[in-house]
């Protein structure tokens, strides 16, 4: 792909659709072939281009015209006029300077990337990081300078609450409303944060978009600082990302060389700078009272709210909080304009959202979808589907706070509403594919370790909880489960999540309530079937020799648990009370004599 | 007096004013990622390839670097881009394969298809 001359691409979005873009794929398949090019130029069809109401859209790349309203009558004088006298027909063609999607000139062929939208990661992989110029001439710092020229605060609050931006920390609160009760709380002196301290184990968005693209960040705080009336901000990083730091820091330095920061910003009489505090990368930092603390010097934990920050924060100044991602928004919000935000996605979550898809998936990155997308085109036509021809079992969302959605689900359009509705959430982005060889208790169990780590013990129902939660999924994945530990989990899981103080312990215990929900066979067969279908939980685990043995002595010499016996040239045979079940054997063995049973009952 | 959004359009036109005048338009674009990942992955010693060539009189190539585009598993990626032609993007480079894509891309202009992404 990409080795054309040409490289056409076809939305097929809803609504180019909806208004038959399908057809003109065969269309321009039929005309390329009539004059011997279809070879020579690459047809792609993406995902919504983000130009709905001038549909169907056609562009045509390496100029990246944009072609609008195309009927199936208009294809040959495409083809004819661009693609072989390289003259863009200027009749059908429409002049944008979008902020979003700039990175489809060069990515737009491949299949990866053509599914997605970018607004937050628009200039990721784009454009050098760490040079200004690069960012000033893809319209950086425009947003300030329109909003500080044209727009009064109230306006930009406005126009943010008029997108439907929310939260993409995970929780979607509307980042208008939050901003317009910072705004509007009775204290003069207020600040802004952006939350950097990206905790979910896998997740790597919020680093992605602060190393490839910096200023886009700090120029989203900053009018979120003029918005509510802020002179200082901050932005709360784990120590564990120095490159991102670095970036931050010489993007810091660059905007203040230029005006963009400090006393008169652009010779505006707002004035505004922004300090890098760093985190000692523990989970519950990330929870926007325990940030707070720990900016303040205080130990990370949380405190019960109301007080909002929005009312008392950061050194009991009304406090705006938004999420990296939140923050990468704004300026696509302000200068693409809020009315084309809110049509992208669906009624309740606008515009796009960054996954980091990862797990049993061909390809693996950064996705960044329109709300809506289906979390089915995500793992196939962006992600290639599952390798090795093996089953899809789960797809994971929200990392440790999230739930595991099934195959039925994978229909499930993503937005804050349907996928909770469907019993996970959207979280910050982490996207994990399971597939048939993994073990769903284990998963549950790999989360709430992590969780139980993390979790600072300020409150009982969380510290203890947990404790007991972690310490029952252990036994069952020992083989040493007894009845009514299931029922036990769904107790305490619930009690935990309603009594915990902060949002850890209110979803600690999601990933193992929906791996019982909807796995709940799996838990039964570890408990009193003696069994992990997906052969992970060394303890169901039996190995036997069979007749295919040669007596090469290989897997003898291996066994650190001594558990093979045999004479050299002769079968051996295996001890099922010595042996641990580490699988050394099986894999050392080149005669494929040892066979690999996850049914203890049957050995 | 100026206003903000007088002034940074002033500001963008020098900015690409200079790009310009380093060669953007007129020579192959070469981006190397280098975050994070990509570092992880090699792309440092990649880079260190395309500079070292730089250092070395061969001319022609407008070296930058890059984030992270998002697709982890084919990192290191290289990406060479020329003004009014299709972007080539090089997938999984190392350091020898940097060299080749020095001789042959930039220095003879052949694309070295089976390194692209497919």
């Amino acid at each position: 792909m990409g080795m054309g001359e040409y490289v056409i691409t076809i939305c097929s979005g809803s609504n180019c659709e909806g208004r038959n873009s399908r057809a003109l794929e065969s269309v321009i398949a039929k005309e390329l072939a009539k004059r011997g090019l279809a070879d020579t130029v690459t047809v792609s069809v993406s995902g919504c281009l983000g130009m709905c109401g001038k549909g169907p859209v056609v562009i045509v790349n390496p100029q990246y015209t944009i072609y609008n309203y195309v009927t199936e009558n208009d294809i040959p004088e495409i083809i004819e006029e661009h693609v072989c006298k390289g003259k863009p027909v200027a009749r059908l063609a429409v002049v944008e300077d979008h902020l979003f999607n700039r990175f489809y000139r060069v990515f737009g062929d491949v299949k990866f990337f053509s599914k997605q939208m970018r607004i937050a990661l628009r200039n990721c992989g784009i454009i050098d990081p760490e040079n200004l110029d690069a960012y000033l001439s893809v319209r950086g710092y425009e947003a300030l300078a329109k909003v500080l020229t044209n727009m009064a605060p109230q306006e930009v609050i406005a126009e943010v609450k008029k997108a439907g931006l929310r939260g993409r920390g995970g929780a979607g609160f509307p980042t208008g409303v939050k901003w317009e009760l910072t705004a509007k709380a009775k204290k003069e002196d207020k600040v802004v944060i952006c939350n950097a301290d990206e905790g979910d184990p896998g997740a790597f968005m919020d680093r992605s978009a602060i190393e490839g693209d910096p200023h886009t960040v700090l120029e989203g705080i900053i009018i979120g600082g003029y918005a509510v009336g802020a002179k200082k901000g901050y932005v709360y990083i784990r120590a564990e990302y120095p490159l991102a730091i670095k970036r931050l820091e010489r993007a810091i330095d660059d905007a203040r060389k230029a005006g963009f920061l400090g006393n008169n910003i652009m010779g505006s009489d707002f004035s505004f700078d922004v300090e890098i505090k760093l985190g000692a990368g523990a989970f519950v930092c990330g929870e926007e009272t325990a940030l707070i603390h720990s900016i303040e010097g205080s130990r990370g934990m949380p405190r019960p709210r109301p007080p909002y920050p929005s009312e008392e924060g950061l050194f009991e100044k009304p406090t705006l909080i938004n999420n990296v991602e939140t923050w990468a928004n704004i300026p696509v919000v302000i200068l693409d304009g809020a009315e084309w935000f809110s049509s992208i996605g669906t009624p309740t979550s606008k515009g796009t959202k960054v996954f980091a898809l990862a797990g049993k998936v061909k390809n693996t990155g950064l996705v960044e979808v329109p709300m809506g997308t289906t979390i089915r085109e995500i793992v196939y036509d962006i992600g290639g589907g599952i390798p090795n021809g093996k089953k899809i079992k789960s797809v994971q969302t929200g990392g440790p706070s999230g739930g595991c959605l099934t195959e039925r689900d994978l229909d499930t359009k993503i937005d804050y509403e349907s996928l909770a509705k469907a019993g996970s959430i959207m979280g910050s982005g982490g996207m994990i594919v399971i597939d048939e060889d993994s073990c769903m208790v284990k998963m549950a169990k790999f989360f709430l370790e992590f969780t139980q780590n993390e979790s600072c013990g300020k409150c009982t129902p969380c510290r203890e909880g947990t404790k007991r939660m972690l310490e029952i999924l252990t036994r069952i994945t020992e083989g040493k489960g007894v009845e009514g530990d299931i029922e036990k989990l769904e107790r305490l899981g619930n009690m935990i999540k309603k009594a915990s103080l902060c949002g850890l312990g209110q979803s600690a215990p999601n990933p193992v309530l929906s791996t019982i929900k909807n796995f709940r066979e799996e838990y039964e067969e570890h408990i009193s079937g003696g069994k992990c279908r997906a052969g992970e939980c060394a303890t169901f685990l039996s190995y036997e020799i069979t007749d295919k043995c040669v007596g090469c002595t290989s897997c003898k010499r291996v066994c650190s648990a001594k558990a093979i016996s045999g004479e050299p040239k002769k079968k051996h045979t295996i001890d099922p009370d010595k042996c641990t079940r580490c699988g050394l054997c099986y894999s050392t063995c080149k005669f494929k004599a040892i066979t690999k049973l996850n049914d203890r009952r049957k050995s | 007096m100026v206003t903000p959004l007088e002034l940074i359009k002033k500001k963008k036109a020098e900015a690409i004013n200079r790009i310009i005048n380093d060669g953007y338009l007129s020579m192959k674009r070469v981006y190397v990622g280098m975050a994070t990942c990509e570092i992880a992955a090699g792309s440092k010693e990649v880079m260190d390839v395309f500079k070292d060539a730089i250092k070395n009189g061969v001319s022609g190539m407008f070296l930058s670097q890059k984030g992270c585009v998002g697709r982890c598993n084919l990192e290191p990626t290289v990406e060479v881009v020329e003004e009014g032609k299709i972007p080539v993007k090089y997938v999984k480079v190392t350091p020898a394969k940097a060299k080749d894509i020095i001789e042959r891309h930039i220095k003879k202009g052949e694309v070295i298809k089976e390194w692209t992404v497919q």
